[in-house]
């Protein structure tokens, strides 16, 4: 009984994992098609697609533009989401709770919502669309992320460290720079990994704060509105593969991170 | 080395008294810094405040300012206001919902199409999470995990067309049926609730599966080996042991799906239809059109929030009280 379970389930496993690759697999596999017409099945080859993509201004500058918003939002969070962690973590106060809820806020509220929010307080702000709208609201959507892995890592550091410095004249800043700070950089990373995918994936937020420069996911989404053709299966290939680029070397992060706990 | 050494020692015993060799040492000798030092440490009331005010004032201002402006602004009648024009309050913006079936029909179909998804993802990752979690080894399972979340780091536009690929009419999924010979032409998937709700259970399994699978394996092994001994049967033991321990993960992997799934924007418009139309849909129509069509974005904005919030709360309580119910 508990044999065939066994089987029965690891079957399961094995369809999900097919449902969750074979999807991207066929996306990534179309944009070799010699063809200009997106459909099984495929008959010649080319690189074309992709060769053609690595040469095309457009989805350059897309990708450098999605990349450069990525970094500016996920700087500012990991600031000020870290700050807010040291604030919240093992402190008790008053109003501490409300803070915390309205902290995590951002990470509750659903996408096109959120979306519609940032866009009238841009305006409210007087920030204009383009890259600073998008830069200030991912960096505000992702505070949640990095105020939750900071807060985890800090409730592990041992509080005589703290102490012990302390003891030996080091002042509350000089503590928390040569003690807590280095204890909080494999944390650190790993929220500025997860907010740099946030950020390069998100398309809802850019979309609506965005001005006339789009984003990759946003320039994906403008082409796949006027049909589908093999290249963008190269270009969103490109964004596929800087993901998961990105989501490796997070993985190698975590792992560290660990370990070290 | 030895010369190294002593003549570093003499210098710096010429230069700096031996604590201050290291930059920290430095900086903390250092007059402006040590000013600012004990200013800001002379109580520890007031090395909080300057600890707090930061981070309190940046969650009013950016986290709840844009909900509390939204809401503003929905009770207005005009948002941009126009230069010599008076903004005035009203409730129009939200009874307009009511009066239109084009308006609350979408947002019907969106909890709806999200609470049936929800139900789907749930359905399809338990069985996932309880094989990870119960029949793999430690030494493996972090491997088999870190697989299903490769696709998971990929973007929501680059996984919707990943999905319209799969399901086209010329798609994979259509090829395969007419090469057995299970069909003569292609079944239309694309466009439908059907293509929406594969893209979204698509989107969001990861973040049931992961509750699912933390709150499997935190159960004990020993307390379905004890209800084995005592005679229960797979299926006793499931629905009276395993199911009820891990309704908090259910409860919590729900809810982050369902708020979710009533969230997305991209993927409706690309894999569904005019039938189709979702609520995301609606509002965004509102923010195309520049001017005094913002007010009533806002208003739909805050009925699609207020709506999603209720029904995720019932949800936990509901959740909660079944979970007392067991242990009593």
């Amino acid at each position: 009984m508990t044999r065939h379970n066994r089987i029965l389930l690891s079957c399961v496993y094995w369809a999900f994992v097919a449902y969750v690759f074979v999807p991207l697999i066929l996306m990534v596999t179309m944009g070799f098609k010699d063809s200009n017409f997106i459909g099984f099945p495929i008959r010649s080859w080319t690189l074309d697609w992709y060769t053609g993509v690595l040469a095309d201004t457009e989805t350059l500058t897309a990708f450098g533009y999605s990349v450069s918003i990525a970094v500016l939002s996920t700087v500012f969070s990991v600031i000020v989401g870290t700050w807010i962690a040291v604030l919240l973590e093992g402190r008790k106060f008053w109003g501490r709770a409300a803070i915390f809820g309205m902290t995590v806020l951002p990470a509750l509220i659903p996408g096109i919502i959120s979306a519609i929010a940032f866009r009238i307080y841009a305006r409210y702000l007087g920030i204009e669309p383009g890259m600073g709208a998008i830069v200030w609201s991912h960096a505000v959507h992702n505070v949640p992320f990095v105020v939750l892995v900071v807060m985890a890592r800090l409730s592990t550091l041992p509080k005589s460290q703290i102490e012990a410095a302390r003891d030996l004249g080091a002042d509350p800043l000089i503590a928390f720079l040569r003690i807590t700070f280095p204890y909080l950089v494999p944390a650190i990373m790993g929220a500025s990994i997860f907010c740099l995918l946030l950020s390069f994936d998100d398309f809802v937020r850019s979309f609506f704060l965005g001005g006339y420069e789009p984003t990759l996911p946003v320039l994906i989404f403008a082409k796949l509105k006027s049909g589908m053709s093999p290249e963008i299966n190269a270009i969103a290939t490109v964004a596929l593969v800087m993901t998961a680029v990105i989501g490796v070397w997070a993985e190698r992060f975590t792992r560290r991170m660990n370990k070290d706990s | 080395m030895t010369y190294d050494a002593s003549a570093r020692e003499e210098r710096g015993a010429v230069a700096e008294s031996a604590s201050d060799r290291t930059f920290w040492g430095r900086l903390s000798s250092w007059a402006p810094y040590r000013w600012l030092a004990s200013f800001a440490t002379a109580s520890p009331r007031r090395q909080f405040i300057i600890l707090a005010v930061f981070p309190i004032l940046w969650v009013l201002t950016q986290h709840l300012g844009p909900m509390l402006q939204m809401l503003r602004v929905s009770l207005t009648d005009a948002y941009p206001v126009a230069p010599g024009v008076e903004q005035h309050f009203t409730f129009d913006n939200y009874l307009s919902f009511f009066g239109d079936s084009i308006f609350w029909m979408p947002f019907f179909r969106t909890l709806i199409f999200a609470g049936v998804f929800t139900f789907c993802t749930l359905i399809i990752t338990y069985p996932v999470a309880y094989f990870l979690a119960r029949h793999v080894s430690p030494k493996n399972r972090m491997l088999l995990l870190l697989l299903l979340l490769i696709p998971f780091w990929v973007g929501e536009i680059v996984r919707t067309y990943a999905i319209m690929i799969l399901l086209g009419n010329t798609g994979a999924v259509n090829m395969v049926l007419r090469f057995l010979g299970l069909i003569d032409r292609p079944i239309p998937f694309m466009y439908t609730s059907f293509s929406m709700g594969v893209g979204i259970v698509y989107l969001t399994a990861l973040y049931m599966l992961l509750p699912l699978y933390s709150s499997l394996e935190k159960l004990p092994k020993s307390m379905n080996e004890a209800a084995a001994d005592l005679g229960a049967g797979a299926w006793t033991r499931f629905r009276r042991i395993t199911l009820p321990m891990t309704l908090e993960g259910i409860s919590s992997g729900c809810t982050l799906v369902f708020l979710i799934s009533t969230g997305f924007y991209a993927t409706p418009v690309l894999l569904g239809g005019p039938s189709t139309t979702v609520f995301a849909e609606t509002i965004a129509g509102f923010f195309h059109v520049a001017g005094d069509q913002w007010p009533t974005g806002a208003a739909f904005a805050v009925i699609m929030f207020l709506a999603a919030l209720l029904i995720t709360t019932a949800f936990q309580r509901l959740m909660t009280a079944l979970r007392k119910g067991d242990t009593k």
